[in-house]
């Protein structure tokens, strides 16, 4: 029997990293944790894989500053050493922030904050249009569900944290559901935005800052 | 910036990941201090390109020289070639995002002749004139092309501005070394083009006038400007001296082969007669287990990689395998990577082999007796016999193996329908076998056929011989139907145009250019995409240009003709194809090159005998 220690990886995936698909960022981490020679944790049984687990999924083409992966090592290696590792093995747009103990596991996350920063010609026509459609009691969009597609009302989901202004980009922070329960994914806000703003903008930025469990702690 | 404006529209496409670089082992250089750059263009999409042992090769070769850059290119799959027109964004390296119509050379490698049209995609689409004639007296960017297909170029000739034949590792770097030198010194594209030619395994096409007879058939090939009246191909002779990379690109993505590949020998030392690589590669030279097991561990260790392949024309032939493979498990047993020979042949599939490869992973069988009676496999010299099937097939039943898949051939010269149904009797033994088997894994037994139609290819003693048509295939795959009785054999077949294209093409001249042009004008490209090949598109474009297909690929040559390629010599005579062919049609055997050598010529890059 080998050592089983958990460790949880903190991480972002930024620039040419957001092309990872979910399916293909498994393979990139387990090749990752190969050329580290870290000592991890295979499963048992027929097909042996290399246990690894992502607490919340991000969409392709979305950057994140706080993705999470747990995996397992057959010896106790410190959380410093094996971030330096991974790092060292890693390609640009993926990098460890930390290695911790897992505290929380993936069923306590309820929600996720997001910046989203917009460009555009006139971007206080549309920081007045975005608090025109925040501020709207429903907004009906398409949502892939369990069931297929579904039209749901999106406007009680979305917490608009802050809104501002700097030189043609329009910067705002949203807190949406993330998890088990309730999970909207910030590119269906953005799109709904589309939808409804007159003012033409383009998407600089819509990167997952922070997440957050149900109890109001940080995930870690 | 490029990279900017290709990373506002990618993400409507599928598979972003394929072109936008960034991979683990990519090479990114500061292009103040590069003096050359390569732009490396495989003429297929990314998932194919990538895994392919070639290109990473010359890749970490050309990089490991500091002030040169070499950078992947791939042809774009159809949603984002859409895109690329609509925004105006030519064809670009993966790594720099820089448009590859200003790299001093646009390097394409010719794998299978499929991919043509797609050659003539990629310059339009990197804005490249298509034409070779149409570059101009600038230097940049010279557009050569290298590997298999390059050993009959001629339906490509005015395409290119050179073809490099054989194996690249030392001509590669110095042709760009003369390049870097008269670059410097200001010289014209003709100029460097007539230097060039100067080098060994350096054809330029546009140096050689063709005249033909009034049958259409070459009269005569004739150089200019001192270039060589023959060309010969380039070969590396010491395999453990042979530059070999200890990195490679790891793509984001899924590719075709995920894993490392570790080259084990070159060449073949069979000469099967249908088998154009086993002539192209010639002579046969093998890296000591001590290499191969270094430059796998440098692989697996850099790549992260839990997969090796070990790849080679025939890796069972190595002298040393059961030994190599019993080092290359300790390293690979307890670090979990799979071990897998794609080239495992039916004869000398011993025990001992079988044992060391299922003891990480166990896979399907597949075999090649590409031929359904003796009397046939002696003609193409395929020395297997219905024994060393029976035996094989009975060791992987016994040590667990329920599906076997077996490949052939229909078409072959001198084929009967005795021979198509001994295909079907073959694999009815199979089936049988398994049930005799007592120590057999539970369950049913699968045996798979799967035909191809005979294509016949230069440097083969079969260069000569006529494909046969379309119409005999289809008669000749329902005999083959009809002669299949057990619902656990399984057969795939299927006739198209493509593979008369691919006679056409593979032993096509100079005047099939016009054809490639008019049917990539026509909208064809990808064509080694069942559902984007098009026969209708390819037959319009002879008809423009005023040629058939059946003069290319449904005739007989006689030992006499010029072929297109006879001007090149990839060490393989032209006398001891004609013997070859000659006892193919008398179905002599020719033993293995390790058992006796039949004078091919091959030796002669060597000083000496082969073995
Ligand atoms: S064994 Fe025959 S078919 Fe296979 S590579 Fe060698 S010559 Fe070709
Ligand atoms: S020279 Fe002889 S041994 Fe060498 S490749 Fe040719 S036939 Fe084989």
């Amino acid at each position: 029997m080998y050592n089983r220690i958990n460790y949880r990886a903190v991480f972002e995936k930024t620039g040419s990293a957001k092309y990872i698909s979910h399916l293909d960022l498994n393979r990139c981490m387990q090749r990752a944790i190969r050329r580290a020679d870290l000592p991890a944790w295979y499963t048992e049984g027929f097909h042996p894989h290399m246990y690894l687990m992502f607490s919340l999924a991000l969409s392709l083409g979305a950057e994140s500053m706080c993705e999470t992966m747990d995996f397992r090592l057959t010896e106790s290696i410190p959380p410093q050493e094996v971030m330096e590792r991974l790092n060292a093995a890693l390609p640009e747009g993926l990098k460890v922030h930390a290695v911790v103990f897992p505290k929380y596991a993936a069923a306590d996350i309820g929600s996720a904050v997001y910046r989203v920063e917009l460009e555009s010609s006139d971007v206080q026509a549309l920081a007045a249009e975005w608090d025109n459609f925040a501020a709207q009691p429903e907004i009906l969009m398409e949502k892939k569900t369990k069931r297929g597609m579904k039209e749901i009302n999106i406007a009680p989901m979305i917490t608009v944290l802050s809104a501002e202004q700097t030189e043609g980009i329009f910067r705002i922070f949203l807190r949406l559901p993330a998890g088990n329960e309730a999970n909207l994914n910030v590119s269906i806000v953005t799109d709904a935005f589309k939808k409804y703003a007159e003012q033409p903008f383009s998407i600089v930025k819509a990167i997952r800052e922070k997440i957050f469990c149900l109890n109001g702690e940080e995930f870690s | 910036m490029l990279r900017k404006k290709v990373e506002s529209v990618i993400m409507e496409v599928q598979k972003p990941a394929r072109y936008m670089g960034g991979e683990v082992g990519s090479i990114v250089k500061n292009k103040e201090n590069v003096d050359v750059r390569f732009a490396f263009c495989f003429p297929d999409i990314y998932d194919v390109g990538m895994s392919h042992l070639g290109m990473k090769i010359l890749y970490s070769l050309i990089n490991e020289r500091e002030n040169y850059w070499c950078e992947r290119v791939f042809a774009p799959w159809t949603d984002f070639e859409e895109v690329m027109r609509r925004e105006e964004i030519p064809l670009y390296g993966l790594e720099s995002f820089d448009p590859i119509r200003d790299f001093d050379f646009i390097g394409f490698t010719l794998q299978y002749e499929m991919s043509y049209t797609n050659i003539l995609n990629m310059l339009d689409l990197a804005g490249v004139p298509i034409f070779a004639r149409d570059r101009g007296e600038s230097l940049v960017p010279i557009v050569c092309a290298g590997g298999p297909c390059a050993c009959n170029p001629e339906p490509l000739a005015d395409f290119f501005d050179l073809f490099i034949l054989g194996e690249g590792e030392e001509v590669n770097l110095e042709l760009m070394d003369l390049y870097k030198e008269m670059k410097d010194k200001g010289a014209s594209r003709s100029e460097f083009l007539r230097a060039a030619a100067q080098i060994e395994g350096i054809y330029v096409p546009s140096l050689y006038d063709i005249a033909y007879h009034e049958d259409g058939t070459i009269a005569s090939v004739t150089p200019r400007d001192n270039a060589p009246t023959v060309v010969k191909k380039r070969v590396m002779t010491d395999m453990d001296k042979s530059y070999y990379p200890d990195n490679c690109v790891v793509p984001f993505t899924e590719i075709v082969h995920e894993r490392v590949s570790v080259e084990v020998l070159r060449g073949c030392i069979r000469g099967c007669r249908f088998c154009q690589a086993g002539f192209l590669y010639r002579p046969f030279r093998e890296k000591s287990t001590e290499t191969i097991c270094k430059q796998a561990k440098a692989l697996c260790d850099n790549s992260g990689y839990d997969e090796m392949s070990l790849s080679s024309l025939s890796t069972s032939d190595h002298s040393d395998i059961v030994h190599m493979l019993d080092e290359l498990l300790k390293y690979t047993a307890d670090r979990r990577i799979n071990m897998s020979l794609p080239s495992l042949r039916i004869d000398n599939f011993s025990e001992d082999v079988l044992e060391r490869v299922t003891a990480v992973r166990k896979s399907g069988l597949t075999f090649a007796p590409e031929a359904g009676t003796q009397r046939l496999r002696d003609v193409i010299n395929k020395n297997v016999t219905e024994d060393e099937v029976m035996r094989t097939c009975a060791i992987a039943f016994a040590g667990g193996y329920t599906n076997v898949k077996l490949y052939f051939m229909l078409g072959l010269p001198t084929e009967t329908d005795e021979d198509i149904i001994g295909i079907a009797d073959l694999a009815q033994k199979v089936v049988n076998l398994f049930y005799d088997t007592p120590n057999r894994a539970k369950g049913k037994v699968q045996v798979s056929i799967s035909t191809a139609t005979f294509v016949p290819k230069p440097f083969t003693p079969f260069e000569f011989e006529p494909q046969v048509d379309n119409e005999e295939i289809l008669r000749r795959q329902n005999v083959l139907r009809n002669a299949i009785t057990s619902n656990k054999i399984r057969a795939s077949m299927h006739v198209s145009e493509v593979s008369r294209m691919e006679a056409v093409l593979a032993r096509g001249d100079r005047r099939l250019c016009d054809v490639v042009y008019a049917a990539w004008k026509n909208g064809c490209k990808l064509d080694g995409w069942d559902e984007y090949f098009d026969g209708e598109k390819w037959l319009a474009a002879f008809e423009e240009c005023g040629l058939t297909p059946q003069f290319y690929a449904n005739r007989t040559r006689s030992y006499e003709e010029v072929m297109p390629w006879d001007h090149l010599d990839y060490l393989v005579s032209k006398k001891f194809l004609i013997r070859e062919n000659q006892k193919a049609h008398q179905a002599q055997t020719t033993p293995s090159c390790r058992e006796h050598c039949a004078g091919c010529g091959a030796n002669s890059c060597l000083g000496g005998a082969c073995f």
